[in-house]
């Protein structure tokens, strides 16, 4: 074991830092509490760093804004089962009235973001500004909703969406529809069984991870495309610089041969002057 | 009946996504405050909070208990915390303004505590922002984790891979450095007399 300036037979900062989070061997933080009382140091550290932690402690994180999307049989549930925002508002939709057979689906994503309608919805106000409880209470009954894009989605990853989900309401049973269906009005929840809800969730996520897929192979690309880019350019540059530098050494040289050919010349005039007879 | 972390993990697997919502439920607030304090913009940490449980949730057929879920997902926002700081290529950024909303601010305000009170406090909150945002990103996590997420000194190094001892010197240094940063704040903040 070494010695500190202290006097502490160990390692001092690791002793101290156990004793102060009361974490660590017994052992090591009894020898430790007994050297406090011995060594003024050590005392004013262990203040000063007790100190500092009660000031970390006035640090909170804000908290995170809770989203309500599917309106399940345990009531609220977490925005993890819904995806990113675009696929959040697809299943979202697929909560709606097929009382009276296929409901018409509308898939549209333009530069108000994705809208997702039925044939049974109303278009909401577009300048009408929710609440964050309105929204809550809207996605349980599954208005249609117009959401700000988290991800580029094409139009043919909507097309497809569109498509798979029309093929699962039709699947949808007509006694299991009268079994868990509600009348479809503004502001009702209505209740899928929870098969048809895992199916339609699973539709959902095939499609976002197609869609990330695309977009992590584009980025790759365009990633790979600015770094050619920009190593050609300083290829270039270099090339440039290169040229510059045997310019400015040729013309150099070029001045100093004039130099040196005027100083033979001064010396053959001085050498001649002094030749001359008097 | 309270059902265990592990307990909601095999249900989860089984097919149970009420189990996974309750995981969710249980763990957003602790990854979002992780997230938060690490990147310091409340969108991003958002963001990874959401992608954590996203990924946790591809992956939960292959978490198999060698440790305790709540340090998988640790681990996962941290890996996500890490990529962001790296593809921004800049420490934390603390966010909050320079001009402080009253309003705002006393939203937040205890019944009994007096304004005075409520700025300082603020300011404080601040001053401790600023200072963690220079801690190198070792020395940073090591003390969210400890002084935020009540981790051991063993969790946190079975955590980030690296030695027990490593823990504590980077706790301490990490600690050192607070304590000076924070001390010039006190000092350049104090009213001139």
């Amino acid at each position: 074991m070494s010695e500190t300036s202290c006097g502490f037979r160990g390692d001092r900062e690791d002793a101290l830092i156990a004793y102060l989070y009361d974490d660590g061997h017994a052992i090591e933080r009894a020898s430790f509490e007994a050297h406090l009382d011995a060594c003024a140091q050590c005392r004013e550290e262990l203040a000063e760093l007790r100190g500092v932690r009660v000031q970390l402690a006035r640090w909170s994180a804000p908290s995170p804004e809770p989203a309500v999307v599917l309106a399940g049989e345990g009531g609220r549930q977490a925005w993890w089962q819904t995806m990113p925002a675009w696929a959040q508002v697809a299943a979202a939709l697929l909560v709606l009235g097929v009382a009276a057979g296929l409901a018409n689906l509308n898939v549209r994503y333009d530069g108000s973001g994705l809208t997702v309608r039925t044939g049974w919805m109303t278009p909401s106000s577009p300048t009408r500004t929710e609440t964050a409880p309105e929204r809550a209470a809207r996605v349980d009954a599954l208005a249609p909703v117009s959401v700000t894009p988290a991800s580029a989605v094409t139009r043919s990853d909507l097309a497809a969406l569109e498509q798979r989900l029309r093929a699962e309401l039709r699947a949808v049973q007509p006694s299991s529809v009268d079994a868990h269906a509600t009348l479809v009005r503004a502001g009702a929840p209505i209740a899928f069984d929870a098969d048809t809800v895992r199916r339609i969730r699973a539709i959902v996520e095939q499609q976002v991870d197609a869609s990330e897929r695309r977009q992590q192979n584009e980025l790759a690309l365009r990633v790979g495309q600015v770094m050619r880019d920009v190593s050609a350019q300083r290829q270039a540059d270099l090339v440039k610089i290169d040229r510059s530098f045997g310019y400015l050494q040729t013309n150099t040289s070029v001045e100093a041969m004039r130099q040196r050919e005027a100083l033979q010349r001064l010396n053959y005039i001085v050498n001649v002057s002094q030749k001359v007879p008097q | 009946m309270t059902w265990t972390d592990e307990e909601l993990v095999a249900r989860s697997i089984g097919g149970d996504a009420d189990s996974f919502n309750e995981l969710v439920l249980r763990w957003e607030r602790p990854i979002y405050a992780l997230a938060y304090r690490q990147i310091g913009r409340e969108e991003d940490a958002r963001d990874v909070c959401q992608e954590t449980f996203l990924r946790a949730y591809r992956a939960l057929s292959g978490f198999r208990g060698q440790a305790k879920f709540s340090s998988w997902l640790y681990r996962i926002a941290l890996n996500l915390c890490r990529d962001w700081v790296r593809r921004e290529r800049r420490a934390p950024v603390v966010q909050a303004p320079e001009d402080v909303d009253l309003l705002d601010l006393a939203a937040t305000r205890e019944p009994s505590e007096p304004i005075e009170d409520l700025v300082a406090r603020h300011d404080l909150s601040r001053a401790v922002e600023r200072a963690m945002a220079i801690l190198p990103e070792e020395q940073r996590t090591a003390i969210i984790l400890k002084e935020y997420h009540g981790l051991t000194f063993q969790e946190i190094a079975d955590l980030v891979g690296c030695p027990l001892s490593t823990v504590k010197t980077r706790l301490y240094q990490g600690l050192t450095v607070l304590r000076r940063e924070l001390a010039r704040s006190e000092a350049a903040s104090a009213p001139r007399t």
